[in-house]
């Protein structure tokens, strides 16, 4: 044992009861717990304002119904979110799809091992774009009225997708795969609803397009990320679906900034996980696998991408991620393997160790997205589900930690490559229901 | 160099953006933004600094801050969950950039340059990056080990269980109608004309694919029109 998370080896346990635990901190809590403010002042919740914009004819919200199935679950200040669980419109990564592939593949299997049915439960399709805020928060190229358009241009394709389906308007509810994505439309949200002349612009834009509904934009009610549907998920894809025992291994957790940061009253907070004191998300899967959550000195800071620097000032991005993240997590935790819950992070976390021995820093550590952690455990194919071919740090090492053969695993998938060139592939879905436009 | 009144009227569209007013509350110089800012690790850059010249209107130290400064942030916005005013240092940042790309300063350019590859793709495709850009090639610095199976990338792509993402040259399979869709954002919302701000030849390539793929649509429309 050797403090408590966060504090440093000094901090030792109290041994209090509960009660007296109770006694002891009610006070500092009554003054600094953010959940106990008055926040009314504060901070507006966005949310409110757009039930008076749609009384008011002037949006209409896609609403998470009770055919969702929504979870709750309770945010930084305490404010209830909507988590739907099902009908859901992946809305994907273009850095997942193109550099982590397993990512998203690893969240539609656990998706199917769970009975939803793609077509019903999920749709993958090819109408949309990325957000492109990757481009805009690197080069500035672009502005809050593109990034604006380029939101509700998708996610209005999100509320009309079920139709060609048979499906009503707002069947399937967008799941935003990326942590930039997420906090970019959180941001270009709030502005929508505060500023009625980004409203008039972008509805021009929107009407050219063909993408308004009865005249008006659509805005959805929440803005769920991905991994809050792991979240939410987690005790059923653990107790249902896991296969392999991960108690021996230890884990540590990168939280994404765009994730917790960006509109960061919008993160989910949860009193089981990190005493609710950190966003829960990505810590609360590993902890109902089962795996041990090693805490680190650096949680807090970023992982380095930089979104500029990760393409055209590469040596702060690894400098950065072999300084705070990498060289911490394998010298402070001991840790098997680094979880990210975002693009941009398992990239750079993933991508930028080897280089690391120009300088004598030969820190090495396993990097993957808690969902792909969460399907190896639950016994997806580490090659053809979890695509860990793709990634360059070293995850065979915790692959065979969990009892699986690596060598065997990659054996199987070459053959299989044998039949991709034959044509014989194998899908998670049927492919025609990608085909939208 | 600029004039006095050239570095006024850039500060003045800094301040004309309907965010300004968002992203900058008031500042005690308590410097809890660059304590946690991972880019003051490694240059000389300050998001403190950043709000004291824009919170005292030091207009010709803001133009400084443009030629390079700005360009340090890595947009994590750390800065801005931690500042005790609710200030965003980093959203400062973005208008900033935004301006500076405006006026076409050539740090700007100089700065953008290596991200042509970027934005070209994402222009033209709605996608930010494909599969065939990260090749082992280009990325040296990555290792050895940047794939684990040999293989040709057509094939491995394949490979993928999801219909959406067996493609090179995009990340996910984009709809025509998505592309063209999306080109009419960037002429309405002044993205285009940005890009000819910045380099000249990267439009000229971009506005011919655009015009490529419009016709390439209408050809399709056409079919489907027989077709019925």
């Amino acid at each position: 044992m050797s403090g408590i998370a966060g504090h440093g080896e000094f901090f030792q346990p109290t041994d209090l009861s509960a009660e007296d635990a109770e006694k002891a901190t009610a006070w500092v809590k009554k003054r600094v717990d953010r959940r106990e403010l008055d926040l009314g002042e504060r901070m507006d919740d966005v949310r409110e304002h757009m039930w008076q914009l749609e009384k008011e004819g002037e949006i209409i919200v896609h609403r998470v119904s009770e055919a969702h199935k929504p979870a709750m679950v309770k945010t930084l200040f305490g404010w209830d979110k909507k988590i739907p669980t099902m009908q859901l419109w992946h809305h994907k990564s273009c850095g997942q799809c193109g550099n982590i592939p397993g990512y998203p593949t690893s969240l539609l299997w656990t998706m199917n091992q769970l009975g939803m049915q793609p077509g019903r439960d999920y749709l993958d399709e090819t109408d949309q774009t990325s957000c492109t805020a990757w481009n805009y928060h690197g080069s500035g190229i672009g502005n809050v009225e593109s990034l604006a358009a380029v939101f509700l241009r998708n996610f209005h394709q999100a509320y009309v997708s079920g139709k060609r389906l048979g499906h009503q308007p707002g069947h399937f509810f967008p799941l935003v795969h990326c942590g930039t994505s997420f906090g970019n439309y959180k941001e270009v949200r709030k502005y929508l609803v505060e500023n009625a002349t980004l409203r008039e612009r972008v509805k021009k834009i929107l009407g050219k397009l063909g993408r308004l509904v009865d005249g008006k934009i659509v805005i959805p009610e929440e803005i769920v990320h991905y991994s809050e549907w792991v979240h939410v998920m987690r005790k059923r894809i653990a107790s249902e679906l896991q296969k392999i025992d991960v108690s021996h291994l230890r884990t540590t957790v990168h939280m994404a900034c765009h994730y917790s940061k960006m509109v960061h009253e919008d993160a989910i907070y949860d009193p089981e996980v990190l005493g609710g004191n950190r966003a829960a998300v990505g810590t609360s899967m590993a902890e109902a696998l089962g795996a041990q959550v090693i805490d680190y000195s650096t949680w807090y800071d970023c992982c380095g991408f930089g979104f500029r620097h990760i393409i055209s000032e590469r040596e702060f991005t690894r400098s950065f991620t072999i300084e705070r993240k990498i060289k911490v997590a394998q010298e402070e935790a001991k840790a098997d393997v680094m979880l990210g819950i975002d693009t941009g992070c398992v990239t750079t976390m993933d991508k930028n160790q080897w280089i690391g021995r120009a300088h004598e820093q030969q820190y090495t550590m396993p990097i993957m997205a808690d969902i792909q952690f969460a399907a190896l455990a639950c016994g997806a194919d580490p090659f053809k589900i979890v695509q860990l071919q793709w990634h360059a740090s070293p995850c065979e090492d915790v692959v065979e930690k969990m009892g699986l053969s690596w060598g065997e695993s990659k054996k199987k998938f070459e053959a299989y490559l044998e039949e991709v060139k034959a044509g014989k592939i194998e899908y998670l879905y049927n492919p025609e229901l990608a085909l939208s436009a | 160099m600029a004039t006095y009144a050239e570095m006024q009227e850039i500060f003045e569209d800094i301040k004309k953006d309907f965010r300004y007013e968002h992203e900058l509350n008031g500042c005690l110089n308590c410097g809890i933004c660059t304590a946690t800012c991972p880019s003051a690790h490694f240059y000389d850059y300050s998001p403190r600094e950043i709000v004291q010249l824009l919170w005292t209107e030091n207009v010709e130290q803001v133009y400084d801050a443009m030629q390079e400064k700005i360009w340090a942030c890595a947009q994590c916005m750390t800065c801005a969950a931690r500042c005790p005013f609710k200030n965003s240092p980093g959203g400062l940042v973005a208008i900033m950039r935004e301006v500076a790309i405006g006026h076409g300063l050539q740090s700007a350019k100089d700065v953008l340059r290596p991200f042509g590859r970027v934005m070209l793709k994402l222009i033209t495709t709605g996608n930010q990056l494909s599969p065939d850009m990260i090749q082992p090639d280009h990325f040296p610095d990555w290792g050895p080990n940047i794939q684990k199976v040999e293989g040709d990338l057509k094939i491995l792509r394949r490979a993928i269980p999801m219909k959406t993402l067996q493609t090179t040259d995009t990340a996910w399979e984009v709809a025509l109608k998505t592309s063209v869709e999306m080109y009419t954002i960037w002429e309405m919302t002044g993205v285009l004309k940005q890009l000819e701000t910045m380099d000249e030849n990267l439009f000229d390539v971009i506005e011919d694919f655009i015009e490529e793929k419009r016709e390439e649509y209408e050809e399709l429309l056409e079919e489907q029109k027989e077709a019925e």
